[in-house]
Order: C-alpha cells, then structure tokens, then sequence
C-alpha cells in the first residue's frame, strides 16, 4: 500500500481572539490528495483555523507545518489557494472583467513589477475551462450569479495551481442545483489533479456523501475517515450536543453520483 | 473662424506648447492614481493633501524655493503622518485627513501673515496658472509626472491586486505596505503637480471626475483605465485651449468640461 505523504500537520494547536480561547489542544494530520469537510457549530473555530493554518491569525501554541516545513518559517505560499468567506462579497461596481480578475491569481511575489507572461494567460484560460467559465470570461464581475462567483473564485484559487485549496464556506445563499454542480467540480479537481482540498461547510450531506475526511470542530477539533462504518450522529453529536440527531437519507448520496 | 485661426496661432507660442505638454502629463497622472483612489475609497486623501500643499507653497514663497519643491516635501510629511495616525490607530482615515489639512492650510495662513499678505502668485498656486507655466516648472512636472505614471505602470497589477483584496494579496507575498506607502507618495507627488496647472481648490476634481465618468461605462479595468486617462486628457487640453482663445479661468474650464463628460456618461449608464 502506498504511503500518505503529509501535507498539513497540526499539534497542540491553541488559538486565541480578543482575549479568549477559539481553538484548543488541536492535533491532526492532512495527507495530499485528502478531501476534508470541516463542520461544527457558528463560532466553533472553523475560520479561526483556516487563518491559522494560513498563517494570518497567530497561535499562542502548537506547531502548525505545510508540506513539513513551520509555517513561522514557510515561504513557499503558491502551493496554497484560499477561498475566504468574504470573497463573493465584492464590490458589485469593481471594474474587473471575470479573466482580469482569475488573473490576479498569478500576481506574487515571485512576478513582482513585471507584466503577466503568455504562459500566465495560458493557466488562466485553462482554469476558465475547467470550471466550465470560459463564456463569462469578458463579462464584469457584479453581472455574475451566485453561483458564477464561487466557480470564478476557485479558478482564481486554481491558476496559481497550488496543491492544497481552503474554502471558507464558498456554498452560501445559492440553490441546490447550483451546489451539487459546484461540488462536482470540487470532487473533479480532488480526483483529476490530486489537489488537496479543506472546505468549511455547513452542508452535512455533502461532506459525508462527498469527501474522505470529516473535521469536526468546537474549539476542540476531532477528524475521522469516512468510510462505510463511520457513524455520522456519533461524530456530529459530540461538536453540535446531544439533544441533536442528524438524519442522512442514503438515496441523497446515490442521487448526487447518479446525476454524474 | 477667428477663434480658429487663435487656436492654431497659439500652437505657435512657447508659452502654449509648455502648457499642452504639462498639462497632458498631469492629466494622465491624476487620472490614473484617481482611478486607483476611488476605488481604495480614498478619494477624499486628494482634497486633504492639496490643502496641507498649500502650507508647503507659503513656506517656498516666504523662504524664497521653488514652491513646487517645499508643497511636495510637505506634501510627503502630510501622506506619512495620515499613515502613522491611521496605522497607530490615533485616528480614522477621514479624521486623520482632517487633521492634517487642517495644520497644513493655517500654517500656511500664518506664514502669509507673517509674510505681509496674500500676493499674485500665491493666488495663482491656489486657482492655478497652467498658462504662465515656466521651463523650470515643466521639467519638474515632466520628470516627477513621467515617473509617477511609470511607477503606476510598473506595479499595475499589484496595485489592482490590492485594492481588491488586500488580504489575498498579501498572502500571495506581495508587499502590501512597502507598495500602499509608494502608492500614497505617488498621490503626494500628482496633487503637487496638479496644484501648478488646476490650484489647490479644484485638484480633487481632477483626480476624481475622469475617474468617475469611466466608471459609468461598465468595462473591464483595463477598459476602465484607459478611458479614464482620456477623458483626463481630453478635459485637461480642452480647457487649455477654450480658456486661451476667450480669456476665461484655466482651472474653471478644465473641470466644467471633466464634468460635462461626466455627466454624458452618467446619462449613457441610464439609457444603456
């Protein structure tokens, strides 16, 4: 059996904001190629974590490392795409065509005061097509649909082809149909190119029927494989109480790979 | 047909040519950094700087410097000072503008009053005089305006970055603070060369008007840029030249036409 290689491992990860504790004793370990679905209660510490992980919010404690190195010490940021929460919430009267904006996606440090080269241009029309945006690529970017804006985001994420994305929520306020199809493509990019993916998430659905990993998080954080054995209301009951009982109806898991 | 004939009379004329050319390059710069202020939501820094300018401009007059020269070290003094109140949390951006072009402007007034009175030539700074635009003058605005917009163009696309999300782009390594403290030296550096050609008064609507109008096209940023910096130009020398063949304030002309153009937009952006 082939070895997992790590990509993100966390130790006695402790987090703190405004003076009190959001995340605590946090220990696990990502391996490449993982799909993890991070769920828990609002002000559970999902976002906190993200942050964390990305270097943004400082830990009072623990060792965080990507792809085995600290990330006190990690440099090599373009392996990494996060989606944040607040992306979608653009100005809607920015002047940003859908391609200038993907193209922001390969601005770093490493181009720095020089011009987007062709083969820039080449990833950026290449992540269009891969989820599936090309038409909209000279459209402005207020004229989206919700559902528009999330596939443009992680295309921005993808052009800077890192190999491991966060996403904070990226499924808000869109309709079922619009979430199914962007899951698909999120399970696309997991499967087709190995990329790593770490999505926060309220949809319970999609994480058990989609992903390989569940994180669940209440300032604690506890990680399980899902696999056929895995029983979700064990797992959710201890972030969300036991006074909840989830209910998962087997044939919504066969509808989403049936639609495929 | 007799204005006609001024007009290509007046191409003839050192005094005109100086003009056109100071004034074009201004026109670009502000355009550009405008556009970049609009959306930083920063458009108010232009009207606070040419304002603490003007104690810079008293203080070259009274000392007997190049006023253009002391307006841009105060100028400078001013962008750093609204960046340490803002970043040491003393005060909220408008505040902090506030503050600044409020000590700039009654220093200013105090050195006038030390001096003996208003003069000419300190009116002219305040209403501006692109037409008495000198040699010394123009070299400066074209060396410190050629390198404005080359600066711009250099560092285009992460200045863009930036603006709209100034989180990713940090995390992308990008140097968000070192670019953001050029960026506002940049604005430091357009507002005192505008002072010469537009006046302390009406340096906000340079900056702001090409800006606004190629807002309301709806393009793409680049789009977006380009018209900007057109319709800069277009106003700049089209004031220049309406305010030379019927002897009427340079200054008024320019932004009377910056604004007709944005009104012509803002009519396309309803009828589109």
């Amino acid at each position: 059996m082939q070895e997992k290689i790590p990509v993100l491992e966390v130790s006695d990860l402790h987090v703190a904001r405004s003076n009190s504790v959001v995340i605590e004793d946090a220990n696990f370990t990502i391996h490449q190629g993982d799909y993890v679905g991070i769920v828990g209660p609002n002000g559970g510490g999902k976002t906190t974590l993200l942050l964390a992980i990305l270097n943004i919010l400082p830990k009072t404690r623990g060792t965080i490392r990507l792809f085995g190195q600290d990330i006190e010490s990690f440099s090599r940021w373009e392996k990494v795409a996060y989606v944040p929460q607040h992306a979608v919430n653009f100005d809607p009267h920015f002047p940003l065509a859908v391609r200038e904006l993907v193209s922001l996606g390969r601005v770093n440090r490493g181009n720095l005061g020089r011009p987007l080269k062709r083969k820039d241009w080449e990833s950026v029309d290449e992540a269009l097509e891969f989820m599936g945006i090309s038409d909209i690529a000279n459209r402005r970017i207020g004229q989206l649909s919700g559902g528009q804006k999330q596939r443009v985001f992680v295309a921005k994420a993808l052009v800077r082809k890192p190999e491991i994305i966060l996403l904070d929520e990226p499924i808000v306020g869109v309709d079922a149909g619009t979430q199914e199809k962007f899951y698909k493509k999120l399970s696309d990019l997991n499967v087709a190119k190995g990329i790593t993916i770490m999505l926060v998430t309220h949809d319970l659905t999609a994480v058990f029927c989609r992903m390989s990993k569940v994180m669940c998080m209440n300032r604690w954080v506890n990680t399980a494989e899902i696999t056929e054995d895995l029983k979700p209301n064990e797992v959710l009951r201890k972030a969300y109480g036991e006074h909840f009982h989830f209910v998962f109806h087997e044939h919504e898991c066969k509808r989403v790979f049936e639609d495929e | 047909m007799n204005e006609l004939v001024d007009v290509f009379r007046l191409f003839g004329f050192q005094f005109f040519q100086n003009a056109l050319l100071g004034g074009t390059i201004v026109a670009l710069a502000c355009a550009w950094v405008g556009l970049f202020l609009i959306l930083r939501k920063e458009a108010m820094i232009g009207d606070g700087i040419a304002h603490t300018a003007f104690g810079g401009i008293a203080l070259g007059l009274f000392l007997g410097i190049n006023p253009i020269l002391t307006a841009l070290l105060v100028s400078i003094l001013a962008v750093l000072g609204i960046s340490y109140m803002r970043k040491r949390g003393l005060a909220q951006s408008d505040s902090a503008i506030a503050v600044m072009l409020a000590v700039g402007f009654s220093t200013g007034l105090i050195i006038i009053s030390l001096a003996g009175g208003f003069n000419v030539e300190l009116f002219s700074f305040l209403f501006g005089s692109i037409l008495t635009i000198d040699q010394t003058d123009l070299i400066i605005v074209s060396i410190l305006g050629i390198s404005t917009i080359l600066i711009l163009g250099i560092f285009y696309k992460e200045l863009l970055s930036m603006t709209f999300d100034e989180e990713d782009a940090r995390l992308m390594g990008i140097p968000v603070r070192l670019l953001s403290l050029t960026f506002n030296l940049l604005v430091a550096i357009t507002i005192v060369l505008s002072i010469k050609v537009i006046g302390v008064i009406l340096v906000v609507a340079l900056l702001v008007l090409p800006g606004l109008s190629a807002l309301q096209l709806n393009r793409s940023f680049k789009g977006t840029t380009l018209a900007a910096i057109g319709f800069g130009t277009v106003s700049m020398t089209t004031g220049i030249l309406l305010s030379a063949v019927y002897n009427v304030a340079t200054s008024g002309v320019i932004v009377f036409t910056a604004a007709g153009i944005f009104l012509f937009t803002a009519i396309y952006r309803k009828l589109e």
